[in-house]
């Protein structure tokens, strides 16, 4: 493993950070940066005023300029993420995701002995410039201001490939951690799945409880390749002062499998972009989410669907209890190009308001430009039902805890569809612990 | 205590959505005896089962009711649960994501009757096979999706779970086939007794064969117009309602 890149101890985001980083990358990454940097510089800054996938989402207070890179790692928040790996996942391996520091692939062997490289970025994008850019193609430079901005300035980063015809013999569970009073991060993932091949990764960012600001710049970038099957897992812990802002994509060849599931539970401000491009004919992706805002939250999930070859199937659901003054926005988008003839997607967001000052708003569209497709969206919100919640209080439960049974309930059958058990009961005990019901926590099972 | 009225409801008026249903219903049900709530569809039984349990949607305007002594109407429903009260629903509820076996657990701890998980297990298990309800249906979520039947005889298996003090039984043998009422008879008569009290409402004299009531009262309009032993459930079965409504209404004022 190269060594990680320096850059000056709690530098400010700005040209020198940017030019110390291209000057210590390979020449292909280099330029990237550097052309990713003046994107960055001559992209605004997205407004609600003026553009349309913010105009619900107010960034205004984020002031990018005054956060430094991140360059420490907090033990207490690194150590707490390997418990819940060694509880949920004892079998996968474990990747640090922590730039400047230090960065560790534990329990990885086994991963290692087939083939299978779990690196971080920075490693891969010396010692595998191909891979490393095959894995990038489906981003852009320039598509964004926050993209071009990680381009510019990601550090460490966590890398996974696996080689053809290869079913990865254990998940890999990837830890973002970030502390440190307006640091900047950009927690990266790349994932590049060739043909056949097969892999579960689990990806989980914390920073510490607390309202500590802080920026996260979000990068997931999977590539799957022809008859390849990928589950993802991520779960969104940060502390409550954290600016988030994620894209989370993943382009699928021709029937490959995609299983997404997303949690949102932290940050203050949340923009996350989850989308799947299906490339090839016969792919198929099932995206599930599960959020729980309260106090001041505000999350903005907008999802894409892109059918671009036929037979391709997609389906999205994401549920929402939303609780306090938290608000929730949501815009989902299935779109689907002409030559994605039979293409079948269905796009779904259910909102829970569980107090008079929480809000959600959802719209779902279809673009289709294709004939003979089967597309459908829906979205409901609503209050807990007064029936439900006298039914379990006729038996003597409390209100407060036969709502945490309802909304609990109400994410269930998400949590239900998880791809990985263990995980899926530390998803489980994640939502008992924010929503507060003692009695959900506990299975009589 | 025996003698001495466990519920007891005095001029009970109850009005849903601003419309008044009950208009001054007078009962009581005297510790550990079984009696039957009899009427017309319509008269209002399902909604005394409701105010008496605490459903916010039915509101008390006048009259009392109490249970062992204590005020019902000022109490949430989870307060007259944990008082030794119990609906056995007609219309049971389906919450999907809420498992029947978490459900119950939940109950016993918020009535402070928690055992040990395995013994939990174990008492659950019997119950069910008493009841004749398949394993599977622990995990299921509750009511949701459950026929008729089931959803019966899963609100006799939370009564045998949660041993209340006085179970009101709302319809519970209608929709039961044959079989099923007897299971679910059989199930009630072995909790009724000195430490249960059953106010069972019906429209049929078959369920009240097997649990043989104390007494049996006919709620009409929103009142209790007449009350009587057994018997009177056997002359509204070969007469209808209309000889007893005839007769009430010839009767001198006292
Ligand atoms: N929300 C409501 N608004 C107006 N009227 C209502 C409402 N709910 C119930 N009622 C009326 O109250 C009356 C009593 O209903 P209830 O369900 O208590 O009758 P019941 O005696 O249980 O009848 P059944 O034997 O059919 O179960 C009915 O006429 C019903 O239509
Ligand atoms: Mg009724």
């Amino acid at each position: 493993m190269t060594a990680p890149l320096a850059v000056r101890p709690a530098a400010e985001i700005g040209p020198d950070v940017a030019a110390a980083l291209a000057a210590a990358s390979p020449p292909w990454l280099a330029d990237r940066r550097r052309a990713a940097w003046d994107a960055y510089a001559t992209l605004p800054m997205p407004s609600s005023a003026r553009d349309e996938d913010w105009r619900r989402t107010d960034i205004s207070g984020l002031h990018l300029e005054q956060h430094r890179m991140l360059d420490s790692v907090n033990a207490t928040v690194v150590g707490g993420m390997r418990r819940e790996h060694d509880a949920a996942a004892p079998e996968a391996a474990f990747a640090i995701d922590a730039p400047g520091t230090y960065q560790v692939v534990e329990n990885a062997d086994a991963l290692l002995a087939q083939g299978i490289i779990v690196t971080t970025l920075e490693d891969a994008a010396s010692r595998h410039a191909e891979l490393t850019r095959r894995a990038l193609a489906p981003l852009a430079i320039d598509e964004s201001k926050f993209i071009a901005l990680w381009n510019a300035v990601w550090r460490g980063g966590v890398f996974v490939y696996v080689p053809a015809g290869v079913e990865a013999l254990a998940p890999v569970w990837i830890a973002h951690a970030v502390a440190g009073e307006r640091a900047a991060s950009f927690p990266t993932t790349v994932i590049l799945l060739e043909d056949s091949a097969s892999l579960t990764v689990i990806d989980t960012y914390t920073s510490p409880k607390g309202d500590v600001e802080l920026f996260s710049d979000t990068v997931a970038v999977m590539t799957a390749g022809r008859d390849s099957r990928l589950d993802y897992c991520a779960l969104q812990q940060w502390g409550d002062g954290v600016w988030h802002v994620a894209t989370r994509r993943a382009s699928l060849g021709a029937n490959a499998r995609l299983r997404f599931f997303g949690a949102t539970l932290g940050a203050r401000v949340q923009k996350a972009y989850w989308e799947a491009v299906l490339d090839g004919a016969g792919a198929e992706a099932d995206l599930f989410g599960l959020c729980f805002a309260d106090g001041k939250q505000h999350h903005d999930h907008q999802s894409l669907q892109a059918h671009r070859a036929p037979e391709t199937r997609s389906n999205l659901l994401l549920k929402v209890a939303v609780r306090d003054q938290a608000r929730s926005v949501y815009s989902g988008l299935i779109d689907v190009a002409p030559e994605a003839v039979h293409a079948d997607g269905y796009v779904q967001n259910r909102n829970l308001l569980l107090s008079r000052g929480a809000k959600a708003d959802s719209v779902p569209r279809l673009e289709i430009r294709a004939n003979d497709v089967r597309c459908g969206h829906g979205a409901t919100a609503g209050h807990i039902d007064q029936d439900e919640r006298f039914y379990l209080m006729a038996r003597g439960v409390p209100r407060e805890q036969a709502d945490a049974l309802i909304v609990r309930g109400f994410m269930d059958d998400v949590v239900d569809r998880i791809p990985h058990r263990g995980f899926a009961e530390l998803i489980g005990q994640l939502l008992d612990a924010k929503i507060g019901g003692p009695a959900a926590a506990e299975q009589g099972r | 205590m025996s003698g001495t009225p466990t519920l007891s409801v005095h001029g009970l008026h109850v009005s849903v959505d601003g419309k008044e249903i009950l208009k001054g219903v007078d009962l009581e049900v005297p510790q550990g005896e079984v009696h039957a709530l009899m009427g017309p569809n319509g008269s209002g039984k399902s909604t005394l089962a409701y105010a008496l349990m605490g459903h916010p949607k039915y509101q008390v305007t006048a009259g009392a009711a109490s249970f062992d002594g204590a005020d019902l109407i000022a109490l949430p429903a989870d307060a007259r649960a944990k008082l030794g009260l119990f609906l056995c629903f007609q219309y049971p509820t389906a919450i999907p994501g809420v498992t029947t076996v978490n459900f119950i657990r939940a109950a016993l701890r918020a009535q402070g009757k928690e055992v040990p998980a395995r013994e939990f297990l174990n008492r659950l298990a019997a119950e069910m096979a008493l009841l004749k309800i398949d394993e599977s249906f622990r995990q299921r979520y509750i009511n949701d999706g459950f026929s008729g039947g089931e959803k019966k005889r899963s609100e006799i298996l939370q009564l045998a779970m949660l041993r209340p003090r006085l179970a009101i039984l709302d319809e519970t043998d209608s929709g039961l086939d044959v079989d099923a009422l007897r299971t679910v008879a059989e199930g009630v008569m072995q909790l009724a007794g000195p430490d249960m009290g059953v106010l069972v409402i019906t429209h049929y004299p078959r369920i009240l064969q097997y649990l043989r009531p104390d007494r049996v009262h006919v709620l009409h309009a929103g009142r209790v117009i007449t009350s009587g032993g057994a018997e009177l459930a056997q002359r509204i079965e070969r007469g209808g309602y209309e000889p007893i409504l005839g007769a009430v209404a010839a009767a001198p004022v006292a």
